[in-house]
């Protein structure tokens, strides 16, 4: 069946069976015995979707090792927040030049914040806030090995001079290596079923908690002392929720005003309790 | 390491993952920028110095940059280490290798170094140590709290009891020892004033100063140029090797042997009373050296694994298990798995010798492993012994395009020859008497356990001859009594049958029939394809665009004369391997890229509940505490996280298999 002239071809859909092409129907040279299947092509055609086998024994060790390390890595002082931009994967992700990737980033202003968030709640004190900047200074680093400009880094001397914090020898922080097994206890390879058993160990590492603070009473013991340390870093959490454009120091700033140290020091202040950390 | 745009993203996206956002920021503007300095990332990226320079310090302690520092005005220019970037996503590999071959303690103390990057051994020492008191001096606490106040609490018992076992490494002279371990094994190297150079530089200064002093005018002649080259490798080496002092160190102390001994006898996981034993033969480490992991070695063992993984699948158990033996006592020398070019360009002759005798793996082989499993049995008379413990000195030549045909019909020719009378074939007539003989006994060996263990050594000879004879050539029988591997050839073979697994999988088992054909006949011609493959015309031509899409197969345009028309010239389809291992490695990137991103995805989905279980006094009490619809929820993220990273891990396997073994 053929059709001359423009527009004949739509006539015959849904015809079903080949057909031949018009002469002049297409913009290009069609062979003659080249016959086009003018049915529909089906919506969904049947595609055979390749199924990764089950895990093997080994893949779960692996990769049980691997989140585990990751978490570990999570609770490190050298962690910063987890990524800024998620707000963008609803949009485009296609970028042009380094200027659109970098408004990407840093979107977590005063201004994006989630309204359903923002008042503050009882629970949100276990919330543990979000590092921008790696916490340098709380362990030691083999510095011979860092380029010079990047030492006073290192010590915790970069930034605003008003805001130096910790002085004293570092070895105090070392235990920050170890704190992080902590993830591992809880986290056990066998995964799910692990839930029983770290609970169990939450439990002792409770009881063992209190019991070094009624018992002992002992300031000196450096697990409390550590755990001071840490809610001293956590009692000025203004500090670390700087945005990235902190260059600025103590200039006015009207969204202090919100977030001012009075409401968060309340959060702060009661967090002694023995679980907090764990 | 190529960079390619998958794998620059990739990376960046694992450093996001693992170290936050800050570090991957940076290290995706220094993978596309190339190396440079503090101001000009202050440009590229737009962060102030300041967020740079603790984002860079980071990326530098977990050892993903390299750096130079311009001895003029003393600025250092950074440039990204994508290689250990990409090593990142094997941290579970690693630990989980580690775990079982060297013990839960080897394991716990290399995460603790991947976890805090180039580290002080006096700061990791320190460390541990506070952490044992911690333990210690809790557990004690509890202890006495349950003996004052005599409470029938069992359960505070039983979990103190419990509890101890849990610490890794019990003490700090373990630690050291366990230390030591991984250095010998060199798993671990040493922080050196060069680590941190790239090989470019370490190149050009080598070279500089090799022109400097041997070479004052330039090398003259080919001669000269040779020996340049020479003396430039051997400063490489020498700067390589620099990172392995601590290890030599440990190896002149010469107590390795004992302790070695000690560890067999005992097991990775030991009871405390060896471990002190073992302990003391350790010297005591200098505190000073700054420690961090060594990938290439990992790598080295990862392959091992591979290699075992596969002869298990292809031959059995009990073979497999002896060629890990083997390979163990064979690599023990090796510390990469490709040899650079540039550096290994003599007879390296720190790799010592590159067999290892049966005497050996017997000694290292477990007593309770039963030999006999796995081999099967054949009347005396139709075995060949000759061809069988036929010996080959020298490793295989690298087969040329042209010759790869010939060199096959040789080998099948020998396979059926049973008289194997050919000129290469070393064996001795004292050996001719050992074939019979063992065989013999191979069959009857089921009369009584004495004898069975007698025939041992003769049981391993069979299983070792027996890799030797598979198609995959695993092992090289080299002389009498030793044996090695040629790891570059069995290493194309596994990527070459790697890569028919994907081919099968994509364009079926006509698509992989086509390409073996074109493998072995070279470059053919369109209208002689079907002849060869007996296959219809319009199926082979649907087939090899198909496959020509995937980049598995590409076609030449030959023309006739100098008019070049297209109907009268020749149209040659070819199958070039490594042009599909580059394109199916870019591929493994983007699928690993694709399943970080789909993680993302899941992540932003259930936000919610992913914030919740953040949350201080929800973590690890989640079933508890969560209301079940959202407990359910975090389940399955869970699942689908772990599905995730280990489709991750798999494609990983073929990457390392295509770029790194």
């Amino acid at each position: 069946m053929s059709r001359g002239g423009r527009g004949g071809g739509r006539g015959g859909r849904g015809g079903g069976g080949g057909r031949t092409i018009g002469a002049n129907q297409t913009p290009f040279q069609v062979a003659a015995d080249i016959v086009f299947d003018g049915k529909p092509s089906e919506l969904f055609p049947k595609y055979d979707v390749p199924l990764a086998p089950a895990l093997s024994k080994k893949d779960e060790r692996q990769v049980s090792y691997f989140l585990l390390f990751r978490e570990q890595c999570h609770d490190g002082p050298l962690y910063t927040q987890a990524r800024t931009w998620t707000q963008g994967l609803g949009k485009t992700q296609r970028t042009y030049g380094q200027d659109q990737i970098n408004s990407r980033y840093g979107q977590t202003s005063k201004a994006t914040v989630d309204p359903f968030l923002a008042v503050p709640t009882y629970s949100q004190k276990f919330i543990q806030p979000e590092r921008t900047l790696p916490d340098l200074e709380s362990r030691p680093f083999a510095k011979e090995f860092f380029p010079p400009e990047l030492h006073a880094t290192l010590d915790g001397d970069d930034g605003p001079a008003n805001k130096r914090r910790r002085t004293g020898p570092k070895s105090l922080a070392l235990s920050h290596i170890t704190s992080l097994r902590t993830a591992e206890e809880l986290f056990l390879p066998e995964g799910q079923q692990s839930y029983d058993k770290a609970l169990q160990v939450l439990d002792t590492i409770e009881k063992i908690g209190e019991d070094l603070g009624f018992l002992s009473g002992e300031d000196d013991d450096d697990w409390v002392k550590h755990r001071d340390e840490d809610d001293d870093g956590d009692a000025n959490p203004e500090e670390d929720n700087d945005e990235y454009d902190d260059e600025s120091g103590d200039d006015y700033n009207a969204e202090q005003y919100f977030e001012g140290g009075d409401d968060d020091d309340d959060y702060g202040d009661d967090d002694d309790g023995g679980a907090g950390e764990f | 390491m190529l960079v390619t745009k998958y794998l620059a993203e990739l990376c960046s996206l694992l450093i996001d993952d693992l170290y936050g956002e800050l570090p991957s920021r940076i290290f995706a503007a220094l993978l596309l920028r190339g190396r440079s300095s503090l101001p000009e990332l202050c440009n590229y990226t737009s962060m102030s110095a300041r967020q740079l320079r603790h984002g860079l310090a980071v990326l530098h302690q977990h050892n993903l940059l390299f750096y130079q520092v311009d001895s003029y005005n003393g600025v250092a220019t950074y440039e990204a280490n994508a290689e250990h970037a990409y090593n990142l996503i094997r941290a579970g590999k690693i630990l989980e290798m580690i775990d079982t071959s060297f013990g839960a303690p080897a394991k716990d103390v290399m995460q603790s170094l991947l976890l805090s990057g180039q580290t002080r051994i006096g700061d990791l020492v320190a460390a541990y140590q506070d952490k044992i008191d911690h333990v210690n001096k809790a557990a004690k606490a509890v202890k006495d709290e349950t003996s004052e106040w005599d409470e029938p609490n069992g359960t505070t018992d039983e979990t103190v009891a419990e509890k101890r076992p849990d610490l890794a490494v019990k003490s700090t002279n373990q630690l050291n020892a366990v230390i030591c371990r991984l250095v010998e094994a060199e798993l671990i190297d040493v922080v050196h004033s060069k680590t941190f150079q790239t090989s470019f530089d370490i190149y050009k200064a080598v070279e500089k100063e090799v022109m400097d002093t041997h070479f004052p005018g330039g090398p003259r002649g080919g001669k000269a140029k040779v020996e340049l080259q020479q003396k430039v490798a051997e400063g490489l080496r020498k700067v390589r090797d620099e990172s392995k002092s601590l290890k030599r160190k440990l190896d002149q102390n010469g107590t390795q042997a004992k302790r070695r001994k000690l560890l067999f006898s005992g097991g990775p996981s030991n009871g405390v009373k060896d471990e002190h034993e073992e302990a003391d033969s350790d010297p005591v480490l200098d505190s000073k050296q700054v420690i961090r992991i060594n990938y290439e070695k990992c790598l080295v063992d990862l392959r091992n694994r591979r290699l075992v993984q596969f002869a298990t699948d292809m031959i059995g158990p009990t073979t497999a298990y002896v060629y890990g033996v083997f390979l163990g006592l064979l690599t023990k020398r090796v510390s990469r798995c490709r040899l650079d070019p540039e550096i290994d360009i003599t007879e390296d002759d720190s790799q010592g010798r590159g067999y290892v005798t049966t005497d050996e793996i017997l000694d290292n082989l477990k007593t309770s492993i039963d030999l006999s499993l796995g081999l099967g049995k054949a009347p005396r008379t139709e075995i060949s012994s000759k061809a069988a413990e036929k010996i080959l000195e020298d490793p295989p030549k690298k087969r040329r395009f042209i010759e790869e045909a010939e060199v096959d019909g040789n080998a099948s020719a020998d396979e059926s020859d049973d008289e194997g009378g050919s000129d290469t074939d070393h064996s001795d007539s004292d050996h001719d008497h050992k074939g019979p003989a063992t065989n013999g006994t191979k069959v009857k060996f089921a009369d009584s356990a004495k004898e069975q263990r007698l025939d041992r050594p003769a049981l391993l000879r069979q299983h070792l001859l027996l890799l030797a004879e598979s198609t995959q050539r695993f092992v090289r029988h080299c002389g009498h009594n030793d044996w090695t591997v040629d790891f570059v050839p069995l290493m194309r073979t596994m990527r070459e049958s790697e890569l028919d697994v994907v081919i099968e999988r994509t364009s079926g088992r006509e698509g992989l029939r086509l390409v073996r054909i074109l493998r072995s006949k070279g470059k053919l011609d369109e209208k002689a394809l079907p002849n060869v493959a007996l296959m219809r015309k319009a199926e082979i031509q649907q087939k090899m665009l198909e496959m020509q899409t995937a980049g598995f197969v590409d076609i030449q345009e030959v023309p006739r004369d100098n008019k070049a028309d297209v109907k009268k010239s020749f149209f040659l389809w070819f199958c070039d391997s490594d042009r599909s291992l580059r394109r199916l490695l870019d591929n493994s990137y983007k699928t690993m890229l694709r399943c970080i991103q789909v993680l993302e995805v899941l992540r932003q989905k259930d936000k919610d509940v992913l914030m919740l279980t953040k949350r201080s006094d929800v973590r690890g009490q989640e079933k508890d505490v969560m209301e079940k619809v959202y407990y359910d929820r975090y389940s399955r993220f869970l699942a689908n996280e772990k599905k995730l990273f280990a489709q991750i891990m798999r494609i990983d396997d073929l990457v390392s298999l295509i770029r790194d073994y």
